[in-house]
C-alpha cells in the first residue's frame, strides 16, 4: 500500500510491503472474521454483512473527516455533538415544513460553520485541539438539546427515510455515500494541493509556515471539512431511527477516533491514511457485531472492547519500532 | 505589578510568572463571577450555599488533581471517571459489609492498579495516551459491570460516612481533604525530583530521555498516582451518597478535564499546575451552582463550560503565556 | 440401483442437505429450547436487574433459554439499534423488548417485524409496530395516584420540588403528566422547580444539593425514580432536614424499601419490573406455543408506604412470581 504519506518507502515487494506496512486493524478484522466464520453460521451470511456494513457507514464518514484532523496532528472532539447539532436542525427544519434542501443545507451549513470556529481558534490563535473542540462539544450538544429540550425530533416525512433505506442498483444509499465520501477524501488528499498540505501540517509545519504559504486557510478548511461530513453522516443516523435524537452522536467522536488510530494514523507527525481508518472502521463494527452473535455478555463486551483496542494499537506501535 | 515582586511572589509560591499569571486571573474571573451571583440570587453568598459549593469543588478537585499531573506530562488519562467508578464499587462492597480500613485500602490499590496498567501500556507498549487510557476506560466499566451485575450497594457505616458528610471544625471533611492533597501535590510538583521531573517530561519529552532522567518510571508513577487519587475521588462519592453502582464514573470524566483546562494546565504539556486546577475546579463549581440556584435549565450545562473552557483557554494565548509547545 | 449405493446416496444427500442448512441454523432447529432475547436498556441500573431476575425466573419455570441483551453504553439509541439487527440475524423465538427510546427504535423493531420474529413490548409502550402484547403499567396513572397520595398527607399544600428522568424517555413523560394532573387538582401544592435528573443518582443528587440552597423550605420531592430518590434522601439527611421533606419515588428497589422503612423515605409504587419481565416472559411461551394472551397487560398501581413496606422489601430473587391468571383478562 503505498500513498503520498510513505515516500521515502523503497518498494521492493508491494505485496510484502503492504502486508508488512498494513495497520493492526487489518489483522484483527482478518483474525475476527476467521474466528467468527467458524463459531458463529451466521457471520457471513448475506444479511449480516449487510447490516455490518450499514452499521458503520456512520462511523466510517464521520472517521474520513477525524483523518484528516489528526494528519494535521489535531483532533476533534465536537464531532459527536456536532453530528447530533445536525441532524436535529435538519429534522425540525423539515417536519415545521421547510423544503428539504433548505433543511439539508441548513445542516451542512451549521456543521461547517462549527468547524470553522474549531479551524479558527486552533490554527489562528494556536489554541490546543483538544481542549478547542472539548469547548465546541459541550456548546453543540447545549444547543442540539436546548432546541428539542431533550426530546427526540420525530413524525418526519416518510421521504426521509430514504436516507437510509434508499436504494440504488441494489447497494444501499449510505454505502454510496461511504464510498462517495472516501471518493472525494481520497481526491482532496492524494491528488489536490490542499492534500498535500494537510500531510505538511501534520509533518513539517515550521517549514510551511516559514515559506510563507497561507497555511492557515488551508488549516481551517481540514476542521470544516470534518464538520460537513459529520452533517452529511446526521442524515442518515436520523433516517435509521427515524428520529433526530439531541444526543445520539455521543461518543461517536471517540470510537472515529480509535477506528483512525487502528487503522495506522498517528496522532504525531502527519503520518496515516484514509485507507486504514475505512479498515480501522470495519474492524470496530465487526468486533461489536462479532461479540453480540457470540452471545457475549454485555459486561464482559466492554472489557473485551477496551482489551482489544490497546492490543491493536500496541501491536502497530510494536511493528514500528521493529520497522 | 513591579518585576520585583512578581520574583517575590514567584519565589514565595513556588509559581513562575506564567503560572502566577493564570491563577491570579483565574482568581480575579472567580471573584468576578461571586460577586455577579451574590447579586442575582440572595441564596448564593449564605454560609451554608458556600459550604456546599467548597464541598462539590473539593470533589471535582481530587478527580482532576491526578489528570493534571497525567496533563503536565503532555499525556491524558480518559480512564479517571471508569477508575473512579470500579474503585467506588469494590470498596464499597467491601465497607459495607463491614471492613472498613480494607475496604478504603482497596479503593487506592484498585486505583494505583489501573494506573500503572495505564503507565506500562504508554510506556513500554509506546501506545498513545489517548488510545492507551481509552482502552482503560472501557476495560474499568467493563469490569464495573462485572463485579456489581447491575446492584447498587447501598447503606455504609456512619464511621466511614463520616468521610463525605462529616466536619473537620467548621469544614466539610471532602474540603479537608482537598487542601490537604493540594498543598501534597503542589510540593511534590515544585521541590521534589519526580515534580521536576514531570515538567521536564511534559516540556520537552526527547531532551528528558537524552538526560538520563528513568522516564518509563516517571511517567508509569505519574498514572499510578493519577488512578490512585481517583480512588481517593471515590471514597469520597461513596461516603456522600451512601451508595456505590457501576455507572457511577459515567459523566466525570469531561467536568474533570474542563476543571484542568479552566486552570490553565496546557494538554501540550509542560505548562500549569495543581494551583490552577484548584481555581478551576472552584469556577466550576460556582458555575454549576450559580445556574442551579438561579433556574437555568440543565440542558445549558454543557453549553456553559464549553464556552468557559473556550474563554479562559483564549485568554491565556492572548495574554501571551506559553500554551504553545515550542516545536 | 442396488442396497449400497442407495444408502450412500441417502448419507450423500443428507448430509449435503445438513451442510447446506448449517448457515441458516437458527436456535428451533438445532434442537435446543427456546431461545427468548430479553432486551434492558442498560446494566447499572438496579431496576433492569430486577427484570432479568424475573425474567430469568419465567424461563426457567417454562423450559426455555433467556438471554439478557443490554447495549454497553447505559441507553445508548444507536446501540440498542445495532443489537436489534444482530439479533436478528440470530433469529430467537422471541423479542421480549424495552426501547431505550420509544420512537427511535421503532424502525428496527419494524425490521424484527418483517423477519417474523415476535415482539413482546414491556415497560416502555411503542407504537407503529406489531407486537404480540404490552406489558407495563400505566407510569401517568402511577405517578398520579402516588403524588394524589402525597398531596393528601401534606393536608393538600406545600412546597413541591420534582425532579424529571430522562427527558425523552416515554416514562419520563409520562410520569410528568400524572404529576402535573395531580398538581393541577391540588391547588395548595406550589412547585417550586422541575429539573431532570436523568434518572440515575449522582447527577440527581448533584442538581438537588443545589437546589436545597435555593428553596431553604422544600416540603416534598416528587422524584421520577427509586435510584434518584434515595440519593435524595440521603442528602436531606446529611444537611439535616431529614425530618422535614418527604420523598417520594417509582419502583420499589430494594434500598428504596429499605430508606422507607428507616423513615428516610415517604414512598414509592411498586413498579415491579421483576413482575412485568416474569409476565413478558410468559407471554412470549404462551405465545409460541399457540395459547391464548392478552392485548394489553397493565400492572396495577401499589404505593409503598410505611404501613405495608414489610411486604415488599423481599429482594427479586425471592420474590413470589405474579400470577398470570390475575392478568389474563388484560387488567388486574
Amino acid at each position: 500500500m503505498t500513498d503520498a504519506a510513505h515516500p521515502q518507502v523503497v518498494s521492493r515487494s508491494p505485496i510484502l510491503d503492504a502486508v508488512v506496512q498494513a495497520p493492526g486493524a487489518l489483522y484483527l478484522l482478518a483474525i475476527l472474521s476467521g474466528v467468527l466464520a467458524i463459531w458463529t453460521p451466521n457471520f457471513f451470511s448475506t444479511a449480516n454483512l449487510a447490516n455490518v456494513a450499514l452499521q458503520v457507514a456512520v462511523l466510517t464518514i464521520v472517521a474520513l473527516g477525524m483523518t484528516l484532523v489528526i494528519l494535521t496532528e489535531g483532533i476533534d472532539l465536537s464531532l459527536g455533538p456536532l453530528l447530533g447539532l445536525c441532524g436535529v436542525t435538519a429534522a425540525l427544519l423539515v417536519t415545521a415544513g421547510y423544503p428539504l434542501p433548505v433543511a439539508i443545507g441548513s445542516a451542512l451549513v451549521i456543521g461547517m460553520i462549527f468547524g470553522a470556529v474549531n479551524g479558527t481558534l486552533v490554527a489562528v490563535f494556536g489554541m490546543p485541539p483538544f481542549v478547542v473542540t472539548l469547548g465546541t462539544f459541550g456548546i453543540a450538544q447545549s444547543i442540539a438539546t436546548v432546541l428539542t429540550k431533550g426530546d427526540s425530533v420525530t413524525s418526519l416525512p416518510a421521504y426521509y427515510r430514504w436516507f437510509n433505506d434508499g436504494v440504488f442498483f441494489g447497494i444501499p444509499v449510505p454505502i454510496w455515500t461511504t464510498l462517495a465520501a472516501f471518493a472525494l477524501t481520497w481526491f482532496l488528499l492524494y491528488r489536490t494541493k490542499f492534500g498535500r498540505y494537510v500531510f505538511a501540517i501534520g509533518g513539517n509545519r515550521r517549514a510551511l509556515i516559514l515559506s510563507g504559504t497561507r497555511v492557515n486557510a488551508y488549516h481551517i478548511a481540514v476542521y470544516i471539512y470534518a464538520g460537513l461530513l459529520a452533517g452529511i453522516a446526521s442524515f442518515i443516523m436520523t433516517a435509521r431511527m427515524n428520529a433526530a435524537h439531541p444526543t445520539i452522536g455521543l461518543g461517536l467522536e471517540f470510537d472515529a477516533i480509535a477506528a483512525v488510530i487502528l487503522g495506522g494514523t498517528s496522532f504525531e507527525k502527519g503520518r496515516g491514511g484514509i485507507v486504514g481508518t475505512v479498515i480501522g472502521a470495519l474492524a470496530v463494527g465487526v468486533l461489536r457485531n462479532g461479540l453480540n452473535l457470540l452471545g457475549v455478555g454485555t459486561e464482559w463486551q466492554v472489557a473485551i472492547v477496551g482489551i482489544v483496542i490497546i492490543f491493536a494499537v500496541g501491536l502497530d506501535s510494536m511493528r514500528k519500532l521493529n520497522a | 505589578m513591579s518585576v520585583e515582586s512578581v520574583k517575590i511572589y514567584s519565589r514565595w509560591t513556588s509559581l513562575d510568572s506564567d503560572q502566577l499569571f493564570v491563577v491570579i486571573s483565574r482568581l480575579i474571573a472567580l471573584a468576578l463571577l461571586i460577586t455577579a451571583l451574590s447579586l442575582l440570587s440572595p441564596h448564593f453568598l449564605t454560609w451554608s450555599n458556600l459550604i456546599n459549593v467548597l464541598r462539590q469543588a473539593s470533589l471535582q478537585f481530587m478527580m482532576s488533581a491526578g489528570l493534571t499531573i497525567v496533563v503536565l506530562t503532555g499525556g491524558i488519562d480518559l480512564s479517571v471517571g471508569a477508575i473512579l467508578g470500579l474503585s467506588a464499587c469494590i470498596s464499597a462492597s467491601l465497607i459495607s459489609s463491614g471492613y472498613v480500613v480494607i475496604g478504603i485500602g482497596s479503593a487506592l490499590l484498585a486505583g494505583a492498579v489501573c494506573g500503572v496498567v495505564n503507565g506500562v501500556i504508554v510506556t513500554i507498549a509506546r501506545i498513545p495516551p489517548f488510545i492507551a487510557t481509552y482502552g482503560m476506560l472501557w476495560i474499568a466499566f467493563g469490569l464495573g459491570y462485572v463485579f456489581m451485575k447491575g446492584e447498587v450497594i447501598y447503606g455504609l457505616p456512619d464511621t466511614f460516612r463520616f468521610i463525605g458528610a462529616g466536619f473537620v471544625g467548621f469544614l466539610p471533611v471532602p474540603v479537608t481533604v482537598a487542601l490537604v492533597l493540594l498543598l501534597v501535590l503542589h510540593l511534590m510538583l515544585h521541590k521534589t525530583v519526580l515534580g521536576r521531573s514531570i515538567y521536564a517530561i511534559g516540556g520537552n519529552p526527547d531532551a528528558a530521555r537524552l538526560s538520563g532522567m528513568p522516564v518509563t518510571q516517571r511517567l508509569i508513577s505519574v498514572y499510578a498516582l493519577s488512578g490512585l487519587l481517583a480512588g481517593v475521588a471515590a471514597l469520597v462519592v461513596i461516603a456522600r451518597l451512601n451508595a456505590a453502582d457501576s455507572g457511577l464514573g459515567e459523566d466525570l470524566l469531561l467536568p474533570a478535564i474542563a476543571a484542568v483546562c479552566l486552570g490553565g494546565t496546557s494538554l501540550f504539556g509542560g505548562v500549569g499546575g495543581i494551583m490552577g486546577t484548584a481555581v478551576g475546579s472552584l469556577i466550576l463549581a460556582f458555575i454549576l451552582n450559580g445556574m442551579n440556584l438561579l433556574g437555568v435549565q440543565t440542558f445549558w450545562q454543557s453549553g456553559v463550560m464549553g464556552t468557559i473552557i473556550l474563554i479562559s483557554v483564549l485568554v491565556d494565548q492572548l495574554g501571551g503565556t506559553r500554551l504553545v509547545r515550542q516545536q | 440401483m442396488d442396497r449400497r449405493t442407495f444408502v450412500k446416496a441417502t448419507l450423500g444427500a443428507g448430509s449435503a442437505t445438513a451442510l447446506g442448512a448449517l448457515p441458516q441454523l437458527t436456535y428451533a432447529q438445532a434442537g435446543k429450547p427456546a431461545t427468548i432475547a430479553f432486551f434492558v436498556k442498560n446494566v447499572t441500573n438496579p431496576f433492569w436487574k430486577a427484570c432479568r431476575i424475573g425474567a430469568e425466573k419465567a424461563g426457567k419455570a417454562l423450559g426455555v433459554t433467556v438471554e439478557t441483551v443490554a447495549p454497553t453504553k447505559p441507553d445508548n439509541i444507536e446501540e440498542q439499534t445495532r443489537l436489534v439487527e444482530d439479533w436478528i440475524v440470530k433469529k430467537p423465538d422471541a423479542f421480549v423488548f424495552v426501547p431505550v427510546d420509544y420512537k427511535a427504535l421503532v424502525p428496527s423493531i419494524q425490521k424484527a417485524n418483517t423477519a417474523g420474529i415476535p415482539i413482546i413490548n414491556y415497560n416502555n409502550k411503542m407504537t407503529d409496530v406489531n407486537v404480540v402484547t404490552y406489558v407495563g403499567s400505566d407510569d401517568e396513572v402511577m405517578e398520579y395516584e402516588i403524588c394524589k397520595d402525597l398531596f393528601k398527607s401534606m393536608g393538600g399544600k406545600g412546597k413541591v420540588v420534582h425532579i424529571d428522568g430522562v427527558p425523552a424517555a416515554i416514562t419520563a413523560q409520562a410520569r410528568k403528566r400524572g404529576f402535573e394532573r395531580a398538581v393541577k387538582e391540588t391547588p395548595g401544592i406550589e412547585v417550586l422547580a422541575s429539573q431532570p435528573g436523568n434518572y440515575r443518582r449522582l447527577p440527581a443528587v448533584q442538581v438537588f444539593e443545589n437546589l436545597m440552597q435555593r428553596f431553604p423550605v422544600i416540603d416534598a420531592v416528587v422524584s421520577a425514580n427509586d435510584d434518584m430518590a434515595v440519593g435524595i434522601a440521603e442528602a436531606l439527611a446529611a444537611a439535616g432536614r431529614g425530618g422535614k421533606t418527604k420523598v417520594i419515588g417509582i419502583d420499589g428497589i430494594p434500598d428504596a424499601t429499605a430508606a422507607i422503612a428507616a423513615g428516610k423515605m415517604f414512598a414509592t409504587a411498586d413498579f415491579s419490573g421483576h413482575d412485568q419481565a416474569y409476565l413478558a416472559v410468559t407471554a412470549a411461551v404462551r405465545n409460541l406455543r399457540g395459547q391464548p394472551v392478552p392485548k394489553e397487560m397493565i400492572l396495577p398501581v401499589v404505593i409503598v408506604n410505611k404501613d405495608n413496606v414489610n411486604r415488599f422489601m423481599k429482594t427479586p430473587e425471592d420474590r413470589d412470581p405474579p400470577d398470570w391468571n390475575t392478568y389474563a383478562s388484560g387488567k388486574a
